[in-house]
């Protein structure tokens, strides 16, 4: 769990160092709905879900739902 | 449904595998809001869904009694989310799973003197419906969501809850998100074919996350973020045979994220990353790709995805009952498993309507962990119909 969270601090720092200036009318790529993070969120929530019975990691990106029988 | 018996009720037991399908894990998902999603939505949609999931059947030699089938799933899917005024919306989420098949009961030794799994016998069914609700609220820099959820089924029943927050810098370059969640849930499996131990069982899981997501450029934008998941109370498969577990259970996953357009190509690539760990033993690691190609007939999307376990430290093939802990249930063994999958989409007027199909297979030797591959590991197909339609 450390490294996990030592990675993150690495990582998040390194987004956090700043890159090139991207103006708000220069974003319209960036709205696309499959530059989204969860592109569809029934179809995110169906695989998660899926997954998460047939393995035994979950989680990563959110906070997680709970109300588990799977693992 | 009480303790009535398979016989009583013309089905067999309820099985964990059903359990684990039909329970509310990540319903209340990934509520890590996006730096683009900093309004809210301009019309009512509407949406429905329909998705079979079916597993296939165990080989004759691996199964020592019982049905070689296994898991058929119908899930259908329905949401309506609509604004409120200029600075709120809101969601509401209807999911309706009907499931029939067979589940793994314990490992023992074939004839033959390899390791093969007693299945719970055919004929199984359950029905889970779940009602989601949720609520978000859009200001100059950010956003704030809540949601409840309530999963009703035979043999468990979850109520959970969650908040987060979106908060974007000065610049709009960068989006801080957290988010938290509670779920206590009741699991009282039903007495059939398959002996059960106990009556009623609590169980609870509190979590939470932060992350962060950076525009790199005008094409292209990066995350990370950290989750934390504490799970306590009677986390034991009460429909396996041989299986003690812990009753705490601690999950850290570190993930990674980034999204890349392609304007010559009119495509995006989209890349995932997912570390997991947690103080049962188990590691893992889960890589997807998908690449998503616009064109006059609607928008084509191939994906893949790569995920590899290390096995819990009580598990193993065969189940050490001597032991404090034990398990033999498949899914904390060690193993890996490839997703090849492709969706289409497209919109026709208010309509888009989605298609989806993918296969999923798992093998020992696909996995990075060693360990000996339990013989109940799963491969599955799920094929999905969805639609939606926009008032504007």
């Amino acid at each position: 769990m450390s490294r996990s969270v030592a990675l993150f601090m690495l990582l998040a720092a390194a987004l956090l160092a700043g890159c090139e200036t991207v103006q708000p009318w220069e974003r319209a790529y960036l709205s696309e709905r499959e530059m989204q993070w969860v592109s569809d969120g029934r179809e995110a929530v169906l695989i998660n879900h899926t997954y998460s019975s047939k393995e035994a990691a979950s989680g990563g990106f959110g906070a997680a739902g709970g109300g588990c029988g799977c693992r | 449904m009480g303790r009535q018996s398979a016989a009583e009720t013309g089905r067999g037991p309820a099985s964990p595998t059903l359990t684990a399908l039909s329970s509310s894990a990540l319903l209340l998902p990934a509520y890590a809001p996006d730096a683009a999603a900093d309004a809210p939505p301009e019309f009512t949609e509407i949406g429905i869904r329909y998705s079979n999931y079916q597993e296939d059947a165990l080989g004759a030699e691996s199964v020592i009694i019982g049905a070689r089938e296994r898991y058929d799933i119908d899930v259908t899917q329905a949401y309506v989310i609509a604004p409120v005024g200029d600075s709120w919306s809101l969601g509401l989420d209807v999911q309706h799973d009907a499931m029939s098949g067979a589940s793994p009961w314990f490992v023992g030794l074939t004839a033959e003197g390899q390791p093969g799994v007693a299945m719970s016998g055919a004929s199984i069914s359950d029905n889970r419906l779940e009602v989601s609700a949720n609520t978000r609220y859009y200001f100059d820099r950010g956003s704030l969501g809540g949601g409840v959820l309530h999963s009703r089924e035979d043999d468990y029943d979850a109520r959970a809850v969650n908040v987060d927050g979106a908060f974007n810098s000065e610049d709009g370059l960068r989006t801080y998100s957290a988010s938290v969640s509670a779920s206590n849930d009741k699991v009282f499996p039903v007495q059939g074919v398959i002996p059960v131990r106990i009556d009623e069982e609590r169980r609870q899981s509190r979590s939470v996350y932060v992350g962060v997501s950076q525009i790199l450029t005008q094409t292209s934008l990066v995350r990370v973020g950290l989750s934390y998941t504490l799970q306590d109370g009677y986390l034991t498969d009460p429909y396996k045979f041989f299986d003690q577990r812990p009753d705490e259970r601690n999950e850290w996953a570190l993930g990674l994220g980034q999204r890349l357009y392609l304007p010559d190509w009119r495509g995006t690539l989209r890349a995932d990353y997912r570390f997991y760990s947690d103080d049962w033993g188990v590691d893992a690691h889960t890589l997807r790709l998908e690449y998503s190609q616009s064109t006059l007939w609607g928008d084509i999307t191939p994906y893949v995805r790569y995920y590899s376990q290390r096995q819990a430290d009580f598990f193993s093939v065969i189940a050490d009952s001597r032991q404090e802990f034990f398990a033999d249930d498949y899914r904390l063994s060690s193993f890996g498993a490839v997703t090849l999958g492709m969706r289409w989409e497209m919109d026709v007027r208010n309509w888009r309507v989605s298609l989806f199909g993918e296969r999923y297979q798992s093998d020992g030797d696909l996995g990075l962990g060693g360990g000996e591959e339990a013989p109940a590991i799963v491969d599955f197909w799920r094929f999905t119909l969805g639609m939606t339609y926009r008032f504007d």
